[in-house]
């Protein structure tokens, strides 16, 4: 996303520097997690009427020679902007970058947002307050990314660094040199079925989704490899047919993913399949009876009528025992019905 | 009965993707320590809209103590410390237009485990002190780790609340109230809400197979390689075909064998005291038995009568244990059990499916 734009390459930038002191190497990677994303779509929505674009502070991990950056988390920082000056809460920030670090100690401040692409004075004055020695960043370069929100335009995201530009020294605050650096947006395992829930809602009208069962994305699941098999296979047919141009590399593919399918003998199979199906009906079968045996004790133990005759307590008592004398029972009664159903 | 009415009047949450990831992230990145936080938003009607949410502070223990750092956690949103902090930082979320009225709370678990008194006192918390329209997001990260996102609402049912006000949970006030285990906790249904934005953004950001045709690659080095195909898209997923779920009903039935042996510690205790009271009634009736025959001498030779009811000065019945932790119990084995229900139900037809298909032409 966004890489197809072509930009100038410049040689190894540089970040802010002390003089005398070793110039830091920058980070030349920036990793976004999808929250951060969202969470700047979300400020994006909540902007006063008659601001053009919002900024806030990202906030991340940097890997140990700081060459990489991931973004974690941000969070919205108030501002003003007119024609001529610009206002950023500094109070808000400190505080709210407190609060943050009190939740996340492993966090770091790594950079802002700001949900136009536009760079303009302002956007160097406020990187360099983000750079700056002290609060900010310093002695890595902070990390500048844009979100672009134009409505009936594609969200473009960008990232930058900045490098101290020469100019007289009290043109030096509101001036430096953006320097794009590449960046990935990156979700982990557990992500994955928050966002393909999320992703599930994008093709409706109202924007919603319900949270699904196990079973329901079972067959959401199953159906999507049944359509990928149809394509498969037709394609395959065609190839046969000399409908289609053959290709040798994905014939390969597709022998080693077929030659995957285990040898195995058919009444081995039989049998495995058959002892994990009583199991997992087994288990089934008592915990469905411990629930039962719980409710029984609580039914007798509520509904004794009349207390201190030690009665509902011995009932209740041998209704945990009774729970295991079920599953006995259930070991005898389940086998032959598995058979059934194994056939 | 008014709060009833204002109960019956939410129906249904709503969740915002943004809060759906960042509740994933806190909790991924701390697990398996059970994690807290607090979700703002709107109540809208008939129903509760979340907008946003904030972890609560970490609590950092020293590494000698004995305290476990999960239950300390999982205490967070009733210590003070944090209602200062939940305040201040919905303070601050105002300022950048963030709808800054408190719904909730948000915790994570692992595998169901999540009825207990410490999720339970917390929601009670927040529905007596906070707000009444509030409610309980429970995230489960292992099984949503299987594949299907796990995120349920939650809230005391008004019944559960007056009983648990009162603080009394004996044999007498359960019969009286009709509570039962039940009825603790009312479930929500949730559905998550995108904005306009981030629709946007999805649509973006392929994430089904391309449709038009690609070219062929030149070698099979070349295919695992082309970004094409290997690029990681977000749908369809496919974990929740993964066959191992013999892992998770283990550890399940251990947590139910757990809860099955609380129960029976909590019926032991029962038995304990229904014994000590048996001894204690057998006493006053012996006492009352031995009054009366004294009383009936004493009438005899025309001396005044002592009195009968000095028994309740003299005996002390002992104190019913509150069978609050017995209905909790119940509620938990309930979930674990219909949770193995729930397992049993996808693994069985996997099974059928990897049987069809190393036995082609046999079977069904």
């Amino acid at each position: 996303m966004g890489d197809t734009d072509s930009f100038l390459h410049l040689a190894r930038p540089l970040g802010p520097a002390a003089v005398g002191s070793q110039p830091s190497t920058q980070p030349l990677n920036v990793i976004i997690q999808p929250q951060a994303v969202f969470s700047i779509l979300d400020h994006s929505l909540h902007r006063n009427t008659d601001q053009e674009r919002v900024i806030g502070t990202l906030l991340g991990t940097r890997s140990e020679d700081g060459t990489e950056v991931e973004i974690r988390n941000c969070y919205a920082v108030p501002h003003t902007e007119t024609a001529e000056q610009v206002e950023v809460d500094m109070d808000y920030q400190k505080q709210m970058l407190a609060l943050h670090l009190r939740a996340n100690p492993k966090e770091v401040l790594v950079g802002w947002y700001a949900t136009s692409a536009e760079l303009n004075t302002f956007s160097a004055l406020i990187q360099n307050f983000y750079g700056q020695q002290g609060d900010g960043t310093w002695p890595h370069p902070a990390v500048h990314l844009t979100v672009s929100t134009v409505p009936g335009k594609d969200i473009e995201a960008r990232t930058y660094i900045s490098a101290p530009i020469g100019v007289t020294a009290e043109r030096a605050a509101d001036s430096c040199l953006f320097i794009p650096v590449t960046y990935e947006i990156k979700y982990g395992e557990s992500e994955k079925s928050g966002l393909e829930l999320v992703s599930g809602a994008k093709e409706r009208e109202d924007r919603t989704t319900g949270v699904f069962t196990d079973i329901e994305s079972l067959e959401r699941a199953i159906e999507q490899v049944l359509e990928m098999l149809d394509r498969v296979s037709n394609y395959v047919n065609n190839v046969l047919d000399e409908d289609a141009t053959p290709s040798s590399a994905l014939g390969q593919f597709l022998m080693n993913a077929l030659s995957l399918a285990p040898k195995v003998d058919p009444a081995d199979i039989e049998r495995d399949f058959n002892n994990h199906l009583q199991d997992i009906l087994l288990v089934s079968y008592l915990s469905n009876t411990i629930r039962t045996q719980i409710d029984l004790s609580n039914r007798l133990a509520t509904a004794a009528l009349t207390l201190g005759s030690g009665d509902p307590l011995a009932e209740g008592g041998s209704g945990s025992g009774g729970g295991q004398k079920g599953g006995q029972q259930d070991q005898r009664r389940g086998k032959p019905r598995n058979q059934n159903r194994g056939d | 009965m008014a709060d009833s009415l204002r109960d019956a009047s939410l129906r249904e949450v709503q969740i915002e993707a943004l809060v759906v990831m960042k509740i994933i992230k806190h909790a991924s990145q701390a697990f398996p320590t059970t994690i807290t936080g607090s979700i703002v938003g709107m109540d809208n009607g008939d129903k509760l809209e979340i907008t946003n949410s904030f972890p609560f502070p970490s609590i950092e223990l020293p590494a000698d103590s004995h305290q476990d750092s999960s239950s300390l956690s999982a205490a967070a949103p009733r210590a003070k410390a944090n209602t200062s902090y939940q305040t201040e930082m919905i303070k601050f979320l105002r300022e950048v237009n963030v709808d800054a009225n408190n719904v909730g709370w948000y915790t994570s678990t692992n595998m169901g485990n999540f009825v207990n008194a410490n999720t339970i006192e917390n929601q009670f918390f927040y529905q007596k002190e906070m707000n009444e329209r509030t409610v309980a997001l429970v995230h489960d990260v292992s099984r949503s780790s299987q594949g299907s996102l796990s995120i349920r609402a939650y809230r005391l049912s008004p019944m559960f609340m007056s009983a648990y006000r009162e603080g009394k949970f004996t044999t007498d006030s359960l019969q009286k109230s009709g509570l039962r285990y039940q009825d603790i906790l009312v479930e929500l249904p949730t559905t998550i809400h995108n904005s306009h934005l981030l629709t946007s953004l999805l649509h973006q950001i392929p994430s089904n197979p391309p449709n038009e045709p690609l070219d062929f690659p030149p070698n099979l080095a070349a295919l695992s390689h082309d970004p094409q195909v290997s690029s990681n898209p977000m749908c369809p997923n496919f974990d929740s075909l993964d066959l191992s779920i013999d892992p998770y009903l283990e550890k399940t039935c251990d947590l139910l064998l757990d809860s099955i042996e609380n129960h029976h510690t909590e019926l032991n205790n029962h038995q304990y005291y229904q014994r000590s009271l048996g001894r204690e009634q057998a006493k006053i009736t012996a006492w009352q038995q031995k009054r009366k025959a004294e009383n009936a001498a004493r009438a005899a030779a025309k001396q005044p009568l002592l009195p009968e009811d000095e028994w309740q000065r003299l005996f002390k019945l002992p104190q019913e244990p509150s069978r609050l932790e017995i209905l909790l119990n119940s509620r938990q084995v309930e979930q674990y059990a219909r949770q193995v229900d729930g397992f049993t139900a996808g693994v069985n037809s996997k099974m059928f499916a990897v049987k069809n298909s190393l036995l082609p032409g046999e079977g069904v």
